[in-house]
């Protein structure tokens, strides 16, 4: 059994393609969350890829390291549960959260 | 009384055992003895088998035991009356004074020490002064409750009473040697005896006077004029004269009332007194002395003696003071009389020669005619009659010279044949004396004038001079012519005359003192006559000598007749013979020579009752045998003796009743041999009668001052010798009251008395002395080291000890000491001894005198009671069995100095479990001997010391696992004494009931801690609790304290804390049953106050749990919420997070079983998250002399001050911040709570776990009341935590993960733990699993990871935030 996590691919209304995900992540559902960001950003294009955690009620260091391989591809926005791990983390000097 | 363990008990104690054994015990609250515990028995065992005076109480009515030396010391008439009663009946009338004392053990287990305390008894019949060494300690039961008290007792009435007797005894004999006067006398011996008016109340002397009637001459402690204290006694009254009259003693009954008689030192008025005559010499009584009677005392033997020696020191001083009066009287009829001779002699001497004359003519006639047996007499009054003759004329011719009437008639004679005539006359005496005698008178070339009868003088005094003095050799008479005149010599070889004696040779009266001679005879005019009767005639006379060598005399007188008055020269008459004048020289110089016995030995007949043995000394063979006829005629045995020296050893061998001597002797006279037998302890008290012819109060003063007792003068009537003598013999024996007090207070003294002379030998003891070492006189003097001294070598720490003490001597004039002694027998004794260095005022040497009692009792009640307070104090001090048993020997080894201290237990096992002080012993590396003397002794009767020579000294006794046999390994130092076996018999006692208390201890400790386990609370508490329970410190004691959760179906937990009334184990039982009870009830889902009133029911009925307290609540630990309900526990305390306090006292109502119908309220309280709640017994916060709500306020801020502390951490916390000094006195039970309880999850090591452990951990976390923030903070690095756990702990191997969460007022922590290795973290292989590290630290406030080859321990705390 895996920790509830559903992630869903999509655009925005102007166009930036966003991945939210709602529920918690961690080491049991880290590959899925690694897999669908992989996906997501390869079809993001040139555009940065709208990471939306504002439903993540958890994430570990194993969905932080997902984060991280593509801090460069992607923009974040959380709420405020996770702001201060991505802050903690180092995540908002390599990448845009948003939410802080 | 038939049970074995009743005879067993008394079995040790003789007839007072047996007279126990019949008490009827069930009618004390002791029951039969088959049923006592072993406390008692062994005290009792203790107190018979000890032969030290011991009694002692037991139980609630202080039942009174007592051993044999006790009943025989103290008990008196009570015995066996006393036995099983209870103490303040036995000792009702000094209950006053013991009774305290008694409550004061009981009640704070302290031991007493009284010393010679003062006691008035009735156990004889009457009120008894009485006095007593003592010391109460406790004694306690099996559990150690102080049930009794233990009285070892030495009694001191003799020896106190004995001492104030001994006091006043002593005080009247220190009269200063002056005699007194009898006003002076009686006034020191009243101010003596006034002094102890304990024994003497009061006192009355009365004097016989003339008139036959009783006059009071003195009198002690009552006032003058007291109708009691008469002037006058008569027959009349008050006092019975006659029985003293008659030397008989009467006691006399006083009246009780009306009189009031003064009361001496004592409250109420003597009740007797006892008349005793003052006892005179071989006469009627001198008087009696009334002394009133203590009438706490018994007139016994010794308090009788005690008066009757009082009065004899009163007639002694009355004695001494009349005898004194009658000497000074005596003395000035002397000096009168001497005065009266003088004139006579002067007046009449010329009146002697017709009596003389008259005497000797028929005397003459009457020789010739006499038949033997006149002659001999008849001999002696002619000689003497003579020598009297002899001296007349001296005196006369003196007198005449001096008066000038000396009538010479000078005639012309051949001086060489007149002078070699003469000496012819003194030949045979000269021979029989043994010497030569040379006479060389060649016939001179002219005559020379001389009055014959004068010259016969001269010639004659000379030479008797000579053979006077002369010993050896021999005397020369020689007649030469030399420058125109006549020299006559007369030269001896005798003892010669000192240079400085010389000028007064011819002295008038002047005699040369100790010089030897044949006789002391002589007046001392010879010489000087010699050279008056040599001037007339116009010579000289000299005289040259060398002391030792010789004399001679040398007479020059001048031929013719020129040089005389011419009317006195006559014609040349016939050349008569020697004339008469001769005889009385010769016969006198006969006298000194020695002869055949010239007094006969007679056999005595003695005359009874007056006889006594008289030595007598005169130089003078006469008088020696006058004396020797005179006293035997009147009854006495006499030994007679020619001189001093003879009559000192003839003293010395067999010491004479009286020693009658002359004055001058030649070797030694008078006054050396008095000074010589005064001298010599043998002879010092034997009376010496001096005679001599020397008249005159000087002479007298001279006698008695050398030490004579009586002095006669020549001449002296026969009558009045003899009575001299008999006066003299028996006056002795009143004179010598003075030595015979001494010998009777020295042997009356109860103390032991001594003296040593300077070379330290003992010479002289009292018969104390010998009753107390076992020594008499017989041995006297012991010199060198005594045989009581403990033996050098064998016992050489008693040896020293003694040696110490007489060291300090040498250079302290006086010392106390307590020492070591040996009876004779060979038994140890301890002396307290005295010595003082004092010059013996006689001799001027220094001697030690000493007195010394034994002390020995005392010394070992004291060695014991200090002995069992130290052994005591090392049993209180042990914590277990082991323990109590190495300090018992330790402290034994010391006690005894011996080599080691052993236990073994004969346990039944093959081999004995063996203990000694020496760690490296064993059992079996012991001796096969010392092995058989050990178990030797466990077959024999307990408490029973054994002592094995040169080995040592051993006791069996029991011991909770069989019997235990302790050995004192003593080698060959020294003995092992009776004392020795008393202490050791109850040292072991103590021990033994020591041990079995411990053991008691021990067994009740584990009990304690089984039911601790068994009963006390659950198996597993909630999570969440925390509970400790104490007994109470000392003695160890499990008590009726509990505490109990009890987790009910739906979750909820019963929370139960009680007490139940009293200790021990049916308290623990009653507990156990309302405990269970209390649990059955809430598992019925009954609620609090029902549970409570349910139990009510219970309780009534069960015995011993009435007045119980319980406090029972239902917790929900999902919601903190609590009801309760309280049967009069103290309160719960809540502490809140922000350390608000709250007591828990609602819902609070009577204790258990106290109105069991009514019914009882519930309460509840919410506590809030992170509360903490203690719920406790009153054992935690009631302490003696405070108010409960003190230790409440304690516990509370305790609670508040360790809101932040873990539980369990936090319930020692408490415990020990509340804890008095020295431990709980009373048991405590504890409960602690902190809302919520902590998280406690175990899960798989897989991934998927996580998530429902997040949910939980969040559940958990906001039950805690933590915030949003701190939640995720805390989730996450609780995540990284378990993630890691199970990426690196358990990436080969499925293991297990627990996370624990605990919450205190303050702070978070949480413990994940694997069983796995957790890996270093390698960010270069996998570079994202570090930051799972970073963020716990980044989100806890304290993280450790530890690592171990079990496994891996994260611990992380958080602050919460307020």
């Amino acid at each position: 059994m895996t920790t509830a996590l559903t992630l869903t691919s999509g655009q925005r209304p102007d166009g930036v393609p966003v991945l939210a995900a709602a529920g918690e992540i961690d080491m049991s559902n880290a590959d899925a969350f690694a897999s669908a960001l992989r996906v997501a950003v390869a079809g993001a294009a040139a555009a940065a890829l709208l990471v939306d955690l504002t439903a993540v009620e958890y994430l570990d260091s194993s969905g932080l390291a997902t984060l991280f391989q593509h801090a460069d591809r992607i923009e974040v926005v959380t709420g405020p549960l996770l702001a201060p791990l991505l802050t903690v983390s180092g995540l908002a000097e390599l990448t845009t959260v948003r939410g802080l | 009384m038939s049970g074995t363990a009743a005879a067993d008990v008394f079995a040790a104690g003789g007839d007072v055992g047996r007279d126990l054994a019949a008490v009827d015990w069930t009618q004390t609250p002791l029951g039969q003895p088959e049923q006592w515990p072993q406390s008692l028995r062994t005290a009792v065992s203790i107190l018979l088998a000890s032969r030290f005076p011991m009694w002692m109480t037991w139980g609630p009515e202080l039942t009174f035991f007592c051993n044999a030396a006790y009943r025989r010391d103290t008990l008196g008439r009570k015995y066996p009356w006393a036995l099983g009663r209870s103490a303040n009946e036995v000792w009702k009338e000094i209950w006053g004074d013991i009774g305290p004392r008694i409550e004061n053990v009981l009640s704070t287990g302290e031991a007493t020490w009284d010393e010679g305390l003062l006691l008035f008894l009735e156990r004889s019949g009457y009120t008894e002064e009485t006095y007593h060494t003592f010391s109460y300690s406790p004694l306690r039961d099996d559990e150690g409750a102080l049930v009794g008290m233990l009285c070892v007792v030495s009694e001191d009435t003799k020896r106190v009473i004995g001492e104030r007797r001994m006091g006043t005894l002593r005080d009247l004999g220190s009269d200063p040697s002056v005699v007194r006067t009898e006003q002076e006398m009686l006034a020191f011996t009243a101010q003596q005896l006034g002094k102890n008016l304990k024994d003497l109340p009061f006192t009355l002397t009365y004097l016989f006077a003339e008139d036959g009637r009783a006059r009071l001459a003195s009198s002690t402690g009552i006032p003058a004029g007291h109708p009691a204290a008469p002037e006058i006694a008569s027959a009349d009254g008050p006092w019975p004269v006659s029985g003293p009259a008659r030397h008989e003693s009467a006691l006399v009954e006083l009246p009780s009332a009306g009189v009031g008689l003064p009361t001496g030192d004592w409250a109420d008025p003597p009740a007797e007194a006892l008349l005793v005559p003052l006892l005179r010499q071989g006469g009627a009584a001198y008087g009696f002395l009334v002394a009133a009677l203590n009438r706490y005392r018994a007139l016994d033997e010794e308090y009788r003696g005690f008066i009757e020696l009082t009065a004899g020191h009163v007639a002694a001083g009355v004695a001494s003071a009349r005898n004194y009066q009658a000497q000074q009287q005596r003395a000035e009829e002397l000096a009168e009389l001497d005065r009266a001779k003088t004139t006579f002699f002067s007046n009449i001497s010329h009146e002697f020669r017709t009596p003389l004359t008259l005497i000797i003519g028929p005397l003459d006639e009457l020789r010739s005619r006499a038949g033997e047996d006149m002659r001999e007499d008849l001999d002696v009054m002619h000689r003497n009659a003579l020598r009297l003759g002899k001296l007349v004329n001296a005196l006369l011719d003196f007198s005449r010279l001096e008066a000038g009437r000396m009538q010479a008639r000078y005639e012309p004679v051949d001086l060489a044949a007149t002078t070699a005539d003469l000496a012819s006359v003194f030949r045979s005496a000269v021979e029989r004396a043994g010497l030569t005698f040379d006479v060389d008178c060649p016939t001179l070339p002219a005559e020379v004038y001389i009055d014959r009868g004068m010259w016969e003088k001269v010639v004659l005094n000379l030479l008797s001079n000579a053979l006077k003095f002369t010993f050896d050799g021999g005397i020369r008479v020689a007649v030469r012519a030399e420058d125109g005149r006549a020299v006559v010599t007369v030269a001896d070889t005798g003892a010669g005359v000192a240079p400085e004696e010389m000028p007064r040779l011819f002295e008038r009266f002047h005699r040369i003192e100790n010089t030897r001679s044949r006789s002391n005879e002589g007046s001392g005019i010879g010489l000087a006559l010699v050279k008056e009767l040599v001037l007339l005639h116009g010579g000289t006379v000299g005289a040259e000598s060398t002391a030792g060598q010789g004399t001679v005399f040398t007479i020059i007188l001048p031929f013719g007749a020129a040089h005389l008055p011419a009317d006195a020269v006559v014609p040349a008459a016939d050349a008569a013979a020697v004339s008469a004048t001769a005889d009385p020289f010769v016969q006198e110089a006969l006298r000194w020579l020695p002869s055949a016995p010239d007094y006969p030995i007679e056999t005595a007949v003695p005359v009874p009752g007056s006889a006594a043995r008289v030595l007598v000394a005169d130089d003078n063979a006469d008088m020696r045998d006058y004396l020797t006829r005179l006293l035997r005629s009147a009854g006495h045995r006499v030994t007679a003796v020619g001189d001093g020296r003879q009559a000192l050893g003839a003293a010395r061998a067999d010491p004479p009743d009286l020693v009658v001597s002359d004055v001058m002797m030649p070797e030694m006279d008078g006054l050396e041999l008095v000074a010589a037998l005064r001298e010599d302890g043998r002879t010092a008290g034997v009376p010496v009668l001096l005679l001599s012819a020397r008249a005159g109060q000087e002479a007298a003063i001279e006698g008695l001052e050398a030490g004579a007792d009586d002095y006669l003068f020549k001449p002296f009537s026969a009558a009045e010798l003899l009575a001299r003598v008999r006066a003299n013999v028996e006056l002795a024996r009143m004179r010598n009251h003075h030595a015979r007090w001494r010998t009777a207070l020295v042997e009356s003294l109860q103390e032991a008395f001594f003296v040593c002379d300077e070379e330290g030998a003992v010479i002289e003891i009292n018969a104390a002395f010998t009753d107390i070492l076992g020594y008499g006189p017989e041995g006297l003097p012991y010199r060198g080291v005594p045989p009581w001294w403990p033996d050098a070598e064998t016992d050489a720490d008693a040896f020293a000890e003694v040696a110490a003490a007489l060291e300090s001597l040498t250079h302290d004039q006086h010392g106390t000491y307590t020492i070591p002694v040996n009876h004779r027998d060979g038994h140890r004794l301890w002396a307290a001894a005295t010595f003082t260095g004092v010059h013996d005022p006689e001799t001027g040497r220094r001697v030690i005198v000493g007195t010394f009692r034994d002390v020995t009792d005392e010394h070992y009640a004291i060695q014991r009671e200090s002995a069992v307070a130290s052994l005591s104090l090392r049993l209180s001090e042990a914590e277990d069995l082991p323990g109590a048993l190495g300090g018992a020997l330790a402290e034994l080894r010391g006690l005894w100095h011996a080599t080691y201290a052993s236990a073994t237990v004969f346990d039944g096992s093959p081999v004995p479990v063996f203990d000694a002080t020496d760690a490296s012993l064993t059992w079996d590396g012991l001796p096969q001997r010392r092995r058989d003397t050990i178990t030797g002794l466990v077959g024999g009767p307990p408490l029973t010391p054994v002592s094995e020579r040169d080995a040592g000294a051993g006791i069996a006794f029991g011991h909770p696992d069989g019997t235990m046999v302790v050995w004192l390994e003593l080698g060959d130092r020294r003995p092992f004494t009776e004392q020795d076996k008393t202490l050791l018999a109850l040292l072991a006692g103590h021990l033994g009931q020591a041990l079995r208390r411990v053991h008691q201890i021990d067994q009740q400790r584990e009990t304690a801690l089984a039911l601790q386990r068994a009963i006390l609370g659950p198996a597993q508490l909630p999570a969440g609790f925390a509970v400790r329970y104490e007994p109470a410190t000392r003695p160890l004691k499990v008590g009726g304290d509990w505490y109990d959760t009890v987790t009910l179906p739906d979750g909820r937990i019963g929370i139960v804390v009680g007490d139940c009334v009293g200790h021990g184990l049916p308290a623990a039982t009653v507990m156990g049953q309302l405990r269970s009870a209390c649990r059955a009830l809430l598992l019925q889902d009954t609620g609090p106050a029902r549970t409570l009133m349910a139990l009510d029911r219970f309780a009534a009925l069960l015995p011993g749990a009435t007045c119980a307290t319980v406090f029972c609540g239902v917790l929900d630990p999902a919601t903190g919420r609590l009801v309760y309900s309280s049967a009069g526990h103290p309160p719960p305390i809540a502490a809140q997070a922000d350390g608000a306090i709250e007591l828990l006292d609602q819902g609070r109502s009577r204790p258990l079983a106290i109105r069991p119908t009514m019914d009882r309220d519930e309460a509840e309280y919410r506590m809030e998250p992170r509360t903490t709640l203690l719920l406790y017994t009153d054992g935690l916060v009631e302490r003696r002399r405070q108010p409960l709500t003190e230790g409440i306020d304690a516990a509370t801020d305790a609670v508040r001050l360790g809101r932040s502390t873990p539980i369990d951490e936090l319930a020692t916390e408490v415990m020990d911040r509340l804890a008095p000094d020295g431990g709980y006195d009373d048991d405590v039970a504890l409960l602690l709570y902190r809302q919520p309880g902590p998280l406690e999850l175990e899960f798989p090591a897989e991934a998927a776990r996580l998530a429902p452990v997040r949910t939980a951990l969040r559940g958990w976390l906001e039950r805690c009341a933590i915030d949003p923030v701190t939640i995720q903070n805390v989730l996450v690095a609780a995540g990284e935590a378990c993630a890691n756990a199970i990426e690196h702990g358990h990436r080969d191997t499925a293991g297990k993960i627990q996370l624990r969460a605990i919450a205190t007022a303050e702070d978070l922590r949480l413990t994940v733990v694997d069983n796995g290795r957790w890996l270093t973290p390698r960010p270069a292989e996998n570079p994202y699993r570090g930051r799972g590290l970073m963020l716990m630290k980044a989100f806890m406030h304290h993280v450790t990871v530890t690592t171990g080859i079990a496994g891996t321990t994260i611990d992380m705390q958080a602050r919460i935030v307020p």
